[in-house]
């Protein structure tokens, strides 16, 4: 028992908590940052951001510096994610198929999302509109949620997804627009419509 | 063929103007590229024509770049410094077992 504890603990090198802690303090906001907005939640971004870091500590020695830093860390955190969410709830992976959001009726058309005259900053003060926002986000199928978060909330661009994702940038292309055409569809199907006054609606 | 299809549309918006399924699926498919402005100058132009005479696909664009505009200003919350520190004990206990 004592011999096994004693095999399990490997004092780290100096030089490498050195290296790794470099990294931590120039990218663990940023990865929070993403982390949060995958999972939504605090507890499960901070797992996500856990299992980020212990993979980029174990793979740091073959980081070949082809990529950025950040590249590499969001590659590192997408596939955690994905494993993450797996085993979490276990979810079948749906695909979003255009068809699904053709407009097929009047009201459907004209769905609006309401924010006429504000700012974004303006109309996301308001709790339902911003509690409809997460809750579409949330509803994503994950490689979807991913690819929406990556280019529309991290802002990086489609070929940098493409690398991080190992996809082609089509590939992410179509995704992000079948993406949006959802959250658009939740936001306006929840009942997040043009006919409250946002302005006084107010967050509470 | 899409630019065709638009343009056809365009020839035949007006009040009869109606969203079927696969009626504006063309139309549909580039709306994010449009938005990003990724579309050739040509494209772009048929479209901005298409929903001059549609103000259901233009409302149908506005509350698409809508969403797009909500989701960059979506809000998240930053790490707080004692969680960053217990977060970097637990990674470097995790790698030293």
């Amino acid at each position: 028992m004592a011999l096994a504890s004693k095999k399990s603990v490997r004092p780290l090198p100096t030089q490498e908590i050195e290296e790794f802690d470099k990294l931590y303090r120039d990218h663990v906001d940023l990865m929070y940052r993403y982390a949060h907005r995958l999972c939504g939640e605090p507890e499960a971004a901070k797992d996500l951001v856990q299992e980020t870091f212990l993979n980029a500590y174990r793979g740091l020695k073959s980081f070949r510096g082809d990529a950025r830093f950040s590249t590499w860390l969001y590659t590192i955190a997408s596939r955690a994610c994905m494993r993450m969410r797996h085993k979490r709830k276990g979810e079948p992976e749906r695909e979003l198929s255009l068809d699904e959001f053709v407009p097929t009726s009047e009201g459907e058309i004209r769905l609006q999302v309401p924010m006429e005259g504000l700012s974004p900053e303006e109309a996301l003060q308001n709790k339902e509109l911003r509690q409809a926002l997460e809750r579409a986000i949330d509803a994503l199928p994950k490689k979807y949620r991913m690819v929406l978060v990556l280019r529309d909330m991290e802002g990086i661009s489609a070929k940098e997804v493409a690398t991080i994702m190992g996809l082609n940038e089509r590939a992410v292309k179509s995704r992000l627009h079948r993406a949006r055409l959802f959250v658009r569809r939740e936001l306006s199907a929840r009942g997040v419509t043009g006919q409250n006054d946002y302005r006084t609606g107010g967050a509470r | 063929m899409a630019k065709k299809k638009v343009a056809a549309k365009k020839h035949s918006a007006s009040s009869a103007h109606r969203h079927e399924p696969g009626q504006c699926l063309d139309l549909l498919r580039q709306l994010s590229a449009y938005i990003d402005d990724e579309l050739p100058a040509e494209i772009c132009r048929e479209i901005r024509q298409h929903v001059g005479t549609c103000p259901k696909c233009e409302i149908f664009i506005v509350s698409l770049r809508q969403t797009v505009v909500l989701c960059r200003h979506r809000p998240v919350p930053s790490l707080k410094s004692s969680d960053r520190s217990a977060l970097r004990r637990a990674i470097l206990n995790r790698a030293e077992a």
